[in-house]
């Protein structure tokens, strides 16, 4: 079969086209557009399906696991393939990896170095029991994300694209800091013991219900990740779609309640309208698939992310 | 009906436009009047009012993108109107030690000639439907040498206020207190001044980019 490979604005991305077997998957597909384009490696690519000019549908993307024989017509000896060149990538492991790091090494630096004489405040500082505590929540935190990482988590995509790198540091780095600094800080004013208590207790059960959302989400992928998506169900998922998402949510909560920080809470306020945008997808992405029709389950009602909210 | 709303728009942004137009022109004939006869020193206590007025109305915009009146994306007029304020109320209305500064005569020239072309251009386009070619070149070249001009003059006059920022303690919030929060102003200023560095040449392409496309469809016509 021959393959034509053009940019979105018409222009041949590989001269010629590409002689491949009729038999050949996508994936063999990207490598040979990779080896005669040198530059553009599989994860770069985005292949689609022509559309009809004018067509307000999004393009069929192709699926690496595929055989382009399902994407060809029945006039097998060509086939149009759309190329978008995504960008450098890198891969999620890698991305999560650096993006959980910054905090997990900038916010000890806050507590153990003298960091505040150089904000001007001189003289030994006084450490309260809960700022220690904090310290050991908050890296306990970032130190299982690096876990889950690399030893629970599925990823969809292997890849993302390195301008994430960027963006997601400067994001979590940013923050650490502004929260270090405040939690850290000479003049610290703490809360009662019975808030800190009830702060802390809340955070860590809820850090032990989502690290358990995480595995359940896990086991909803196989290994080579080729079964697409499925209702998650179990434990708080019978409740609401993205539970992982929530408890996420009220550990930082917890962690607010017991430090009592603006930081704190911009912060969380922040990471919940991140959190809340992508569980609004996912949860749609959900209830589209799985409508009832055609011998499919129906998605069964839930909350989103957030009960009684959303 | 729906002819009736787009006409009741139409009239607003024709009204919007040439009133927020006419304080812009008061501060340009003001600020160059008062250079001829008075000197630079001079020229803020000329222009505060109808600067105040004519770029605090601005915020108007935002509301207009936001309900969909207008077709400009939030995001390109929010950073814009955002430093156009921080500048109006942050700096010269807050630190009086600047306004005897040359740079408030750029500044304002810069910002008043920039507006007036902007907004005399919407204006004429919501009134009678288009512009005539040589206002939408105003509008797309004239920036080439403004919006140098007017960023170094928004950037050199706060960081001319940064002394008196320290010294003053204005806007500061200091710990201790319940909320274990600070606001240390002159640090927000220096934070805003680092936006300029990545955001000048954005801003900068941007328009670029538009007078590309205005003009070249402009010749095509």
């Amino acid at each position: 079969m021959k393959v034509s490979v053009v940019s979105r604005s018409g222009r041949e991305v590989v001269k010629a086209g590409i002689e491949i077997s009729d038999s050949a998957t996508v994936a063999d597909l990207q490598e040979a557009i990779y080896k005669r384009t040198k530059k553009y490696y599989p994860s770069r690519q985005r292949l689609t399906l022509p559309l009809q000019p004018g067509s307000k549908e999004r393009p069929v993307v192709l699926n690496s696991k595929k055989s382009i024989k399902d994407y060809s017509d029945g006039n097998s000896d060509t086939l149009t393939v759309v190329f978008k060149d995504l960008g450098p990538q890198v891969y999620y492991s890698t991305l999560f990896f650096w993006e959980y790091l910054g905090p997990l090494i900038v916010y000890p630096i806050f507590y153990y170095f003298p960091v505040y004489k150089y904000f001007g405040y001189k003289g030994e500082r006084v450490v309260y029991p809960v700022q220690t505590y904090a310290l050991y929540y908050w890296c306990f935190h970032y130190f299982k994300r690096i876990m889950e990482t690399f030893f629970v988590h599925r990823f969809s995509h292997a890849t993302s694209p390195l301008s994430n790198v960027f963006r997601n540091c400067g994001y979590y780095w940013s923050f650490g800091a502004y929260i270090a600094y405040n939690v850290n800080h000479p003049l610290y004013t703490p809360v009662s013991d019975l808030q800190m208590k009830i702060g802390f207790g809340l955070g860590l059960a809820c850090q032990v219900a989502n690290f358990y959302c995480h595995i359940l989400l896990r086991n909803l992928r196989s290994p080579s990740g080729n079964e697409g998506y499925q209702i998650p169900r179990g434990f708080l998922f019978d409740l609401v779609t993205c539970a992982n998402y929530t408890t996420e949510i009220y550990q930082w909560l917890g962690f607010n309640i017991a430090t009592q920080t603006v930081a704190g809470y911009v912060f969380l306020v922040v990471a919940a309208l991140i959190m809340t945008n992508w569980a609004l997808a996912k949860h749609r992405r959900l209830k589209k698939l799985f409508d009832g029709k055609e011998g499919r389950p129906k998605y069964p009602r839930r909350w989103v992310i957030l009960p009684p909210f959303l | 009906m729906a002819g009736s709303l787009a006409l009741l728009r139409r009239l607003y942004l024709t009204i919007y436009n040439w009133t927020v137009f006419v304080g812009w022109f008061q501060v340009l004939y003001f600020a160059l009047k008062t250079l001829k006869e008075s000197g630079h020193q001079q020229v803020y206590d000329a222009i505060e009012r109808p600067l105040q007025l004519a770029q605090t109305a601005a915020i108007l915009e935002i509301l207009h993108g936001l309900v969909g009146l207008v077709r400009s994306p939030v995001t390109a007029t929010l950073p814009q109107i955002s430093s156009r304020l921080f500048v109006t109320w942050g700096i010269l209305w807050s630190f009086p030690e600047t306004r005897a500064h040359i740079l408030v005569s750029s500044l304002v020239i810069s910002w008043s000639i920039t507006e007036i072309i902007r907004y005399s251009f919407f204006g004429v386009k919501e009134a009678f439907g288009s512009a005539p070619s040589w206002l939408l070149w105003l509008r797309y070249s004239t920036f080439l040498l403004l919006y140098p001009t007017g960023i170094t003059s928004e950037v050199g006059l706060t960081y001319i206020a940064l002394p008196y920022m320290k010294e003053s303690e204005k806007y500061c919030i200091r710990m201790p207190n319940k909320w274990n929060f600070s606001f240390d102003y002159s640090y927000f200023a220096i934070l805003i001044l680092g936006f300029y560095v990545p955001g000048s040449p954005h801003m900068y392409g941007y328009m670029l980019g538009q007078r590309k496309k205005a003009l070249s469809k402009s010749k095509r016509e």
